[in-house]
């Protein structure tokens, strides 16, 4: 790579060619941001290969990187020792329907707020926009017992309970709807007679389209790792979150290590692999809310 | 008549969003309010009225204290890691913004913040394992002795510090990254032509341009870290043959106030400190950006 | 705390003597029908759920339809979920309390009553001493089956006795200074590789209050004192509370045996980091499991022991209820406590003959083969004593970082008065606090 690599990209941004020393110093920034890049997965790389160690070499010191006789024991035996799939399957269930969730309320509320100013509006919006620095710890005991008297809890709908809003998602589609759809374009399919509904589902939506892909994105992965809320809303096995599930397994007696990191492999390597897929939307969800401030 | 329609549509549409909004939010947010000066125990149906009569215990509660401390601690030793460090690490992503592993440092840089909490906390907990880590064993090499990482007072402070920025500096880096790419390029070339080194246009023009960002990267990283709780969880969490050390936090303690010692009322009442502190914190946000609006 | 020491050595001469197994096992396993139904079982030690499994599988041939699932978390976790549940009618249908934390949810009416037989069965003489029959009761009535309790004996590695030139175990608290100076391994600098004696100095919180009131009762005295009319005075500034605390920093910063950082308890001893501790019955278990070479050895304390029961509890209606107690019954089968003692290593509640499980595992020895004034405490059972502790561990863990305050007694008994003031002031909170 050292010896290849200037060649390939000699010229600077605004195409001049680079000096030898600013080539130096571009290769210099590359080795030290490879570096930190593989420094920051590390830690999830050695849980990965712990899921593939024997307890004998779990216990060896110095520990290993790279497991020296790989085996598959710790999958299969967290796998039946452990509910795994099922948390699997309600944090995915409960991330999903928390996205799609925050998406419908989102949207609705964002395109009115935009569209339709009003004193009332404003007024709705601003109490919305000061909820959002509220930090969700602070309510969450009084929204369990909100639960509780539902009689939701241990379910889906007391795991979404918490999640079914998300003051910045209106947030990011009202500055969106604001942004990128004219008034005029609304004006004109009405004069053609066009229904509120119908404007709002033919034309808002698809122009949204961007913004809805980030929020989804975000509210997923808010859901994903959720971990304060869930703990106290589930306690039964069978309705605990991944995090709550591998958090309390990891309490547990005859647990060792490799079977913990074999279970933490299971859960991280979708979740990397989704975002992977989903980065673009994500990035640019995470993006503006930098943005916006 | 058309008016008419529309102002019924927007508020028959906005009407169920709102009422699940107050459901879930307005009203647990008043009811903690309310919650802090009751008493209450979950079993018994009275509530009586104390007044402010938990705030003034919170002000002599030494568990409290000490989650407050712990937790002022490692939200501004994660401000202190993350930071600086996010906008270092942006602005040479950015520099090399067309190298063919760009996308790598960014998503790599990324991924711990969207992984999730509990198994990456249990990455790190082996990496600290004072018998068994990796960490350890790589001090030793440079003949550091083995620390107990997670068992001593101001290292297991330190341990959660480290695991929050892991976990935080993806946010950070990926703000200032959108920062910069506003930054007009215009004065970086002129800079450059009056002979800057870029260290320098970094110093003089992003710092200073990127000052809105830094506060609003500070004020999410702090506020979020105020509300440690998981990565507490997991890296004390004690096997019931092997102590771990309690890292006490103010999450921390407000739900063990609430459901071990069934007393939902004096942690409402620590919910409306975390609840102050965060006020503060933003409001000195957005005064130090009005003050840069001013000038 | 007469009747307790008397009930416990009846035990202990019963499970020695070999003593005939009860022949009411088998009237209250009279079969009921049960349909095809789950019922959970909620335990606070994950070590306890091969005991539950097997109860259930025992239970496959007379109840076909039924299916048990155990789930077992840690104990702080587990006492979370039943706070949580109870409340809110989403728990289990069998509930493993203890009698401290269950005091709470009956004072609240939230367990349920077991039906005629069963309490008949508790009350029996025949099946439990005074003392269980009473832990599994609330205000006279029976609401739990006594299964198995937390006694403390000490654990020591004999090979490094041997190597220390000690043949018996230590016989008083002076003697756990001496022997735990000449077992501590030092690396060349000094500081202890294997602690002389691992005591609790870290960890969730009421267990190192619970170990330290321990220690304090083979001083001779209690962390509460009873005031007459349920209500209790903190006593941690008594002569032996002093006594205790300064025991803990004479070994942390005057002999330097132990550290905080230090592995410590039942998985340092394992692993050869550490020459004795004091534990529950289950370390046996837990040594044959993890670390069945360890050569090792249990003796009895030098005054007596801490006694903390567990019950099982029923919150369920219909008939889940009537399964629920049918499984309650069925751990209560000779042959199933047998497999407890063996297996897990926890100490059945139930009258019977452990002689053989006893006969092969000399370990359990210090746990019944008890001397004749071998005294027993209770941790009481109040409704905010998981937070006196709780708050009390806070005070102690800032105490183990002082070495300031080694050697002190005056020092050591001001440090201790502010924790009586503390402790005082909840339960005068609590209306609990006495004169």
């Amino acid at each position: 790579m050292t010896d290849t690599q200037p060649q390939s990209h000699p010229r600077g941004d605004d195409g001049r060619r680079l000096t030898p020393k600013e080539r130096m110093t571009n290769l210099g920034i590359d080795v030290v941001l490879f570096t930190f890049g593989l420094l920051m997965i590390l830690p999830l790389v050695l849980l990965v290969a712990n899921a593939f160690k024997t307890p004998q070499e779990m216990l060896s010191w110095p520990p290993t990187i790279i497991p020296s006789n790989p085996t598959l024991d710790n999958f299969s035996a967290v796998l039946a020792e452990t509910p795994l799939l099922t948390w699997i399957f309600n944090s995915l269930a409960f991330a999903l329907c928390s996205a799609v969730a925050i998406l419908i309320t989102s949207t609705i509320a964002g395109y009115v707020l935009a569209k339709f100013p009003s004193k009332t509006m404003g007024a709705i919006f601003a109490v919305i926009l000061a909820t959002a620095i509220v930090p969700f710890e602070v309510y969450m005991i009084p929204l369990y017992f909100a639960a509780q008297s539902l009689g939701i809890l241990n379910s889906l709908w007391g795991l979404l309970l918490g999640y079914l809003v998300m003051s910045f998602g209106i947030f990011l589609i009202r500055q969106n709807v604001i942004q990128t759809i004219p008034d005029e374009l609304l004006e004109a399919a009405r004069i053609d007679g066009a229904g509120e509904i119908w404007i709002f589902i033919r034309i808002v939506l698809p122009l949204l389209r961007g913004a809805l892909g980030a929020l989804f994105v975000l509210a997923f992965f808010q859901a994903w790792t959720a971990f304060a809320w869930p703990l106290i809303v589930a306690t039964t096995s069978s309705s605990y979150t991944i995090e709550v599930g591998l958090a309390l397994f990891q309490t547990g007696f005859t647990v060792d290590l490799g079977r913990l990191s074999a279970a933490s492999a299971i859960v991280l390597v979708p979740s990397v692999v989704l975002f992977l897929i989903l980065r673009k939307n994500f990035v640019q969800g995470m993006a503006s809310t930098g943005l916006k401030e | 008549m058309r008016i008419r329609k529309r102002w019924l549509f927007s508020l028959l549409a906005i009407l169920p969003v709102l009422a699940i909004f107050t459901y879930v939010r307005i009203i647990p947010i008043g009811e903690i309010l309310r919650l802090s000066l009751h008493k209450w125990d979950i079993l018994s149906r009275n509530k009586p009225f104390i007044g402010f009569a938990n705030f003034i215990e919170l002000t002599r509660d030494r568990l409290f204290h000490e989650a407050l401390i712990n937790t002022a601690i490692i939200a501004f030793g994660v401000l202190i890691i993350t930071v600086p460090l996010g906008i270092a690490l942006a602005a040479l992503i950015h520099h090399r913004v067309k190298s063919r592993f760009s996308s790598f440092y960014e998503t790599s840089v990324f991924i711990p913040h969207v992984v999730s909490l509990v198994p990456a906390a249990m990455a790190w907990k082996w990496i600290f394992d004072a018998r068994l880590g990796p960490l350890n064993a790589f001090l030793s090499m440079f003949g550091v002795q083995p620390q107990a990482w997670l068992f001593d007072p101001v290292l297991s402070i330190i341990c959660i510090i480290v695991l929050c920025s892991w976990q935080a500096l993806g946010y950070a880096v990926l703000i200032y990254l959108v920062g910069f790419k506003t930054l007009p390029e215009s004065l970086y070339e002129a800079a450059r032509l009056d002979g800057a080194t870029g260290l320098q246009s970094f110093w003089f023009l992003s710092v200073p341009m990127l000052k809105p960002i830094s506060l609003y990267v500070s004020v999410v990283t702090l506020v979020s870290a105020f509300n440690v709780y998981a990565q507490v969880y997991v890296l004390a969490s004690d096997a019931q043959g092997a102590p771990g050390r309690q890292v006490r936090v103010m999450v921390l303690d407000m739900l063990e106030n609430s459901f071990r010692n069934y007393r939902v009322g004096y942690a409402a009442s620590e919910a409306v400190v975390l609840l102050l502190i965060v006020l503060i914190l933003t409001y000195v946000q957005f005064s130090l950006l009005r003050d840069r609006r001013t000038k | 705390m007469n009747r307790l020491a008397n009930g416990l050595s009846a035990f202990s001469l019963l499970g020695r003597t070999a003593l005939l197994a009860s022949v009411f096992g088998t009237s209250l396993l009279a079969a009921t029908s049960v349909s095809a139904q789950e019922i959970r079982v909620w335990s606070g030690y994950p070590e306890m759920a091969a005991f539950y499994e097997h109860v259930a599988e025992g239970m496959k041939d007379e109840y076909p339809d039924l299916k048990v699932s155990v789930e077992a978390i840690a104990l702080r976790e587990h006492e979370k979920r039943v706070a949580l549940g109870i409340t809110s009618g989403e728990s289990a249908e069998v509930i493993e309390l203890a009698t401290t934390i269950a005091a709470r949810y009956l004072e609240g009416g939230l367990l349920n009553t077991p039906p005629a037989d069963v309490q008949d069965f508790v009350k029996d003489p025949a099946n439990y001493t005074e003392f269980f029959a009473n832990a599994a009761s609330y205000d006279g009535t029976v609401f739990g089956v006594p299964l198995f309790r937390g006694q403390s004996a000490l654990y020591y590695n004999t090979d490094m006795f041997a190597a220390a030139g000690l043949a018996e175990p230590p016989k008083t608290m002076a003697d756990f200074d001496a022997y735990a100076e000449k077992l501590a391994q030092r690396d060349a600098s000094g500081v202890p590789t294997v602690s002389g004696w691992s005591m609790r100095l870290s960890g969730g919180g009421s267990g190192i209050a619970e170990k330290f009131a321990i220690n304090m009762w083979q001083h001779g005295d209690e962390l509460l004192k009873p005031a007459g009319d349920g209500k209790w005075v903190s006593n941690f500034a008594s002569d032996a509370g002093v006594a205790t605390l300064k025991q803990y920093l004479h070994n942390l910063f005057e002999t330097k045996v132990v550290t905080v950082e230090m592995p410590a308890d039942a998985d340092a001893f394992e692993r050869g980091q550490t020459a004795m501790f004091i534990r529950e019955s289950w370390v046996i278990g837990d040594i044959a499991a993890k670390a069945p070479d360890l050569k090792y050895a249990t003796a009895t304390l030098p005054r007596g022991s801490i006694v903390s029961t567990g019950q099982l509890y029923v919150k369920a209606s219909g008939d889940k209820e009537t399964a629920a107690w049918a499984f309650i019954k069925a751990t209560q089968e000779p042959e199933n406590l047998v497999w407890l003692l063996d297996n897990v290593g926890w100490l059945p509640n139930r009258t019977g003959d452990y002689s053989s499980v006893v006969a092969t595992k000399p370990g359990f020895d210090a746990y019944v083969n008890l001397p004749a004034e071998y005294a027993f405490f209770t941790v009481p059972a109040i409704g905010p004593i998981d937070e006196i502790q709780t708050r009390s561990a806070a005070f102690l863990v800032e105490a183990y970082a002082k070495p300031e305050l080694a050697g002190d007694d005056a020092a050591i008994k001001a440090f201790l008065e502010t924790i009586d003031t503390e402790i005082n002031s909840i339960l005068e909170r609590e209306g609990l606090l006495g004169q």
